[in-house]
This record gives structure tokens, sequence and C-alpha cells, in this order.
């Protein structure tokens, strides 16, 4: 359901409307000034430099690409996980972040001799696949550190900022967060 | 210094769950009433956050971990604790308490008006002869001066105004109230509920959450729309709170006068009277002290924070602080002990799925010590717990890459059951609040040094409610049954903090009589959580709330009679 939609249903249920006190265009903006108050709080500067920057990009749209419904890049996935790691995440994160894309980039020149965002497709999903086995073969041991690896937190970020994103909610999942409605027998699919 | 002294007929300190229900009652029987509230105004429609999606939070829901870290480490720990919440709740380093590493209590606090009305999980459910008999039945602490006969009119004139939605259910432990239609349970949660009827019948029941959250319009309140994230705030104000419903209602009488920004810093004590003749008040921006005088004084700001005001006001009649002859203010510290149950996945339902949020769970009523003595714990617990599906949650942390990861993210996982159990609490005298010698908060009010433990009957109840919840889940046919293995809640941590100024029989052994009046000063009244003598095992905001109602009546009474 669209925020404007969501709005029209709050105007016209019946019991909204006697909330006195409320006029209508009180109401309309209610959901806008929300908005713009959870935006505004002061988010720290980007923590990725351009390079840096272009390889989580690019390793995202591997790890969620544009099928018949957008990938990655389109649900802007790279700029929530700078925020993430400028105004969320320990400078320690940030740091073995970093330094796992700088591994990811010398592992493709030292592959395919060149750097990874210009491998093709194929080579981005075989580099990342080899990370992506070393995370499971640790978490298949039990370790505690999985978690933390840096390849774990570019995975982890790329499927949490894709599936709150507007796209990702209202293309891939179809789970708007506001359905205003119970059901709790409803059919898979429908 | 500025010195503002103003009368009222009434001063009520706190204008959340109780004393909203306060200023409402005391307003309608005609009192001249100011409410001193700590913290900022809140209106539903400008702060309520409920309908914020997750791609408008920065932290897409993870919270300011950096701000939150650095200000509201003991708040964070709340279940209702998020990213849109986190307002809702005060600041750590403004608002100081200590307590101990082996002892240690986590005090969750509300400053802005509404209090924890605003964030509370709107469960409401009655206390039964069960529980008002338990103390004098067990030779435990103190006999409560009240039975059901005496609260059962005063629930049905909360849940009347309040709109509690819930099934009725003709036990005799958990009281059927005046409900609106229930909240419908999902299809796997009636596949349960069946299963456990069949197996355990009248003994075990489960039924749908009693939940303080209406299912059809009342008072000019809109039905739910099920969005999910109430303790955001709820600009429908669909779920109740002081600002959603109690505290618009005094307003309406011209009678309430709403002071935000007040700090009480203690109450004043005429001792010529033997009353108490107001209270000091810091004005939480300017930091100017002011003093109003009432000719009673109710006490709603919540159970510690009431204890702490006495404890903070001390004459040369109460050296150990007012109304503290009995010496229990600040004792008999109360919460209900968690995190024990089980989850097992059922079969049977992979068509299936929820659309909606309810905001609402299953509810299975007490069934220990019930009918039959248990040989290991005295009182009991009840569930609360519900069936659901993961969604892409739990794809996050799988192996793969691709096109066929992204399809992964969209698959439902197994349904799933869970019971968590809340259970009764045993007062003590050494679960205690004191004064910090030494620390205060931002406004130089003496801060609280809190210590509480669990005692070998709540850890006996703890480990129970693994076993009991596995045989539901058993009986339920559930795969994969697994009994929760972490260790208890820390006390203070399931939100029902209470105690702290007890109500009894004899002033020599509590604090308040059956009226919640204070023994030692006959116009204070103290009907936040602190009155509680025994803890139940019911979520308590319905008791809080019916036993102010009723106070007020009485109090109004008294003054009518001249007795106070």
């Amino acid at each position: 359901m669209e925020r404007r939609e969501l709005l029209g249903w709050m105007v016209t249920t019946g019991g909204l409307a006697a909330l006195n006190r409320l006029s209508t265009s009180d109401l309309l903006s209610l959901g806008r000034d929300a908005h713009v108050r959870a935006v505004a709080s002061p988010v720290t500067a980007p923590a990725l430099d351009a390079r840096a920057a272009a390889i989580v990009s690019a390793a995202a749209e591997r790890i969620i690409p544009a099928t018949d419904t957008p990938g990655a890049t389109q649900a802007n996935v790279t700029a929530f996980i700078e925020t993430m790691l400028g105004g969320w995440y320990a400078p320690a994160d940030r740091e073995r972040f970093v330094a796992g894309l700088v591994e990811l980039d010398a592992r493709a020149r030292e592959l395919f001799t060149r750097a990874f965002v210009t491998c093709d497709p194929s080579q981005q999903v075989s580099l990342l696949e080899e990370y992506d086995d070393a995370v499971s073969a640790l978490r298949g041991a039990q370790d505690t550190s999985a978690n933390a690896h840096w390849f774990a937190m570019l995975k982890y970020l790329t499927v949490w900022g894709y599936c709150t994103s507007e796209v990702g909610m209202r293309e891939l999942l179809h789970t708007w967060p506001m359905p205003m409605r119970y059901d709790g027998n409803a059919k898979v699919g429908a | 210094m500025s010195r503002e002294v103003t009368v009222y007929d009434a001063i009520v300190v706190g204008s959340g769950m109780t004393g909203g229900w306060a200023a409402k009652e005391l307003t309608a029987l005609g009192l001249r009433t100011l409410v001193l509230e700590a913290g900022r105004p809140i209106s539903p429609e400008r702060d309520a956050r409920e309908h914020v999606a997750p791609f408008e939070m920065p932290f897409r829901g993870l919270g300011d971990r950096k701000h939150i870290d650095a200000r509201q480490t003991v708040q964070q720990k709340s279940v209702t604790f998020d990213e849109m919440s986190h307002q809702f709740w005060t600041d750590d380093i403004d608002n100081p308490y200590t307590t101990s590493d082996t002892r240690r209590f986590d005090w969750f606090r509300s400053r802005q008006v509404g209090g924890k009305s605003i964030i509370w999980g709107r469960q409401a459910y009655r206390m039964s002869d069960l529980d008002f008999g338990a103390n004098a039945r067990d030779g435990i602490a103190v006999d409560w001066p009240i039975r059901y006969a005496d609260i059962a009119p005063w629930y049905d004139t909360v849940e009347r105004f309040i709109g509690v939605s819930g099934q009725a259910e003709r036990l005799s432990q958990l009281p059927d109230g005046a409900f609106l239609p229930p909240m419908a349970m999902n299809c796997v949660e009636q596949h349960v509920q069946s299963r456990i009827a069949a197996k355990y019948g009248r003994e075990r029941v489960l039924t749908i959450g009693r939940a303080a959250v209406l299912t059809t319009a009342m008072n000019g309140r809109a039905p739910c729309h099920y969005c999910g994230p109430c303790h955001r705030g709820c600009s429908t104000r669909s779920y109740f709170s002081s600002v959603n419903a109690t505290l618009p209602v005094a307003q309406a009488t011209g009678r309430m006068t709403l002071r935000p920004f007040s700090v009480v810093r203690s109450l004043v004590y005429d001792a010529t009277r033997r009353r108490v003749s107001g209270v000091r008040v810091i004005d939480m921006r300017t930091g100017s002290e002011h003093s109003f005088s009432a000719r009673i004084v109710f006490l709603c700001a919540s159970a510690i924070e009431s204890a702490r005001l006495l404890l903070n006001s001390v004459s040369p009649q109460f050296p150990n602080g007012l109304a503290n002859s009995s010496d229990q203010v600040g004792r008999n510290i109360m919460d209900h002990i968690k995190w024990g149950g089980a989850t097992g996945q059922i079969d049977g339902f992979d068509d299936r799925r929820v659309i909606g949020e309810r905001p609402n769970g299953i509810y299975v009523p007490r069934f220990r010590n019930v009918s039959a003595p248990h040989p290991d714990f005295l009182r009991g617990y009840g569930f609360q717990g519900g069936a659901g599906r993961s969604g892409w949650d739990a794809a996050a942390r799988a192996p793969g890459l691709g096109a066929a990861f992204k399809q992964r993210l969209t698959t439902p996982g197994p349904w799933s059951m869970s019971f968590a159990g809340f259970g009764e609490m045993l007062p003590r005298a050494t679960n205690r609040a004191t004064i910090d010698p030494t620390l205060k908060d931002r406004w130089g009010v003496p801060a609280l040094h809190i210590e509480a433990q669990w005692s070998e009957n709540e850890l006996a109840i703890h480990r129970d409610m693994g076993v009991t919840a596995s045989e539901l889940l058993d009986a339920a046919g559930a795969r994969n049954i697994r009994a929760h293995t972490h260790g208890p809640s820390t006390p203070g941590n399931a939100n029902h903090e209470m105690g702290a100024a007890r109500m009894g029989r004899d002033p020599k052994t509590s604090v308040l009589n059956g009226w919640n009046q204070a023994w030692d000063v006959p116009n204070l009244f103290i009907t936040d959580g602190a009155f509680m003598t025994s803890s139940g095992c019911q979520n308590p905001s319905l008791t809080y709330m019916a036993m102010t109602a009723r106070a007020c009546h009485h109090a109004v009474q008294e003054l009518k009679r001249r007795n106070i």
C-alpha cells in the first residue's frame, strides 16, 4: 500500500474521523512529518572512498542481482552500507571491512589480472564464492567469529539493506510494512 | 531563583499509566488537579512513529547504535526499545542509578507525558483471589488488605474505558473482563489450541492474549489497523495509553493543569497537621525551583521512582523518608522472571502465511498450584507466545549468492510455535532500593542504589517453564522441540517492577492501607506499582489502573467527610 493510500485509508476510517482536534490536513501531514524527522537525524560522512564504494556496489549486485526484479544497485544498498560503516559500526569493524575489500581487489588482479570492478560478472561471482565458502566453513566449524568476517558483514548488510529498501519490499518481497489488516490464514503467494 | 507557589485540590506526580487515571478520576470528581510530569509533552499526532517504514529510518531499524550505547545502556535492554521508540525511554546518563554486579536490576524508565503507557506491552489481565489470598495462604510477607471482590468493579470500570480485546474463558485464576471482540489466532495457533485442549482439557488452556488494543471503535478512538509497532506511538489512538485516552478526558473537564518538564525533588510534610502539604519541583529546562500545594497528593511516578521520592523526603518526623515508619519503603521490589519456555516446528501449513502485524500473542493462563500443589515451588507462571514463519532475515546468514540466493529470500521458513513464561516473584525485604550516598541525577536529586536477586522459588519456576512448554508443544505435535536454554532474565527486565511501598493490614509492616493511602500520612496516596503486596504472574498494569481509580474515589469521599 502506498503512503498516499495509507493516509487515505486513515482519513476515511469512521473511528478516526471522531478524533476531534485533528484536521484532515494535520492528518495528511502526519506521515510526511514523521518521514522528514526520521531522515533528518545526523549521519556521519560516507565511510568509503569512491574505489571502495564501487567494489561494494559491484559485489552487492552479484549477491542480489537484478533479475525480473531489481537488484542491489537499484535498491541503493551501497548508501545504506556506508551509513552503517560510518555511523553504526566500531572503527575496528570498518577497518576490517575495508581491508577485506582491498584483499578482494588484490585477488581479482591475481586471478584475472584486472580490478574487481572491471571483472566480468562470472569472474566476480567466482571470487565472491571463495569468500562465501570460507564463511560457510567457519559457520560449519561453529566458529563464533564467522559473522565478523568482512564478507559475512558485506552479505548481511546487502541483504538487510535490500530487504528494507522500498524497491526490495515492494518488488521482491511483496511485504509492505503496513498491510492494514490481519489475516492469520492467508495463502502463500496470494 | 523564582519560587512559584500555587494551591490545587490535588497534585498527581506522573502522567503515565496511573497518573493519567488519577487525573481523569480526580478531575471528574470536581478537583482542580495539577499533574506534574518530569519529561516533555507528547501528542500522538505529532510524536507517533509507527508508520515510518524501514527505508525511512537511517539505520533501517537497527538503531543509532553509537548514541544508544553512549546514552541508553540500560534502556536498550527492553524488548520494546528500537530505532523509533528510543525517544520514549530515559537517558541513562542524565538519570543514573547504581546496582550491584551480583544483584543486578534493570530499571526501565520513561520521562515524557504518557510515561511508560506509551511503550507498554498492552497485555491486560485481572488478578484473582488465588493471587490476593496467596501471601496469607503461604505465610509469605504480609497479607493483601483487599480481595478480588474489592477490585472487581474497578476492573470493570477501567476495561470499559480503555478497551480490552479478549476471549472469555471462565477460569477462576484469570477472571474474565468486559471484553471487546478478541483478535484472531492464526491457523497454526488454532491448530495448537485444539491439540492442547484435546490433551489437557480445562487444565491448560491456550487463549488469545487480552490486549488493551481496540478491535472496535470506542470513545473516539479507531480500531487497530494491524500496522505492528505500537511502542512507537499510535496516531489512531487504538491502543490504550494516557496520551491516547485518559489525559484528553481529564483535559476536557477544564480542571487539569498539566505541567511538563517538572522534576519533583521531594514532598513537603506539615508536622503540625500531620499531612503532606505539597511538593518541591525543579524545572527541567531552567533549573528553577517551584513549590505547589494541594489537599491531597497522588504518587504515580512508577513503583521505584515513587519510593525514591519518599526516601528523598526527610524531616525530623520521618528521618528515614516520608511515610516510612514501617521501614518498608524501597523494600520488597518484585518483577516477573522470564526467558523460560520452548519453541517447536509445526508441519502441515506450508501453503499458509500471515498478513499484517497483530500487536498481541497467545496466552496460557497459570496452571501450576491452581488445583494441586506443586512439589518444587509456590505460585506459578503464564505463557505468552505465538506462531509464525521466518522471512528473509533467516536467510541472510545462509550460504550462496546470485539469483538462486535472491529467490531464497522470498521463501518463508517453516512454521514455529513458541511459549515464553512470565513467572511470579515472591516479595523479599532484601530486594531493595536505597538512596545512593553520593550519586545524583542531572538535576541534583539523589539517585538510587537498587539490588535484587531471584530466590530458589523463582529459579524453580524458570526451570519448570521449559518442561511444560515442551509438553504443550509435544501435545501440539511439534517437531524439533527446543526448550529455551538461556538463563533467567535480570530482575526488572520484564518491565513489571513493583512493590517498594506495599499495602497491608498493619501500619507496622506496610506503607499503605487497602485504599493505597499512606498509614503515616492520610492525604498521601501511592497508586503506581509500588503498592503491590505480591506480584501474581499476570502483566500488572490493569491492576494498577483499577486500584488508582478506586483510590481516587476513596480519597474524594474522605475529603468530603473532612477526614483528610
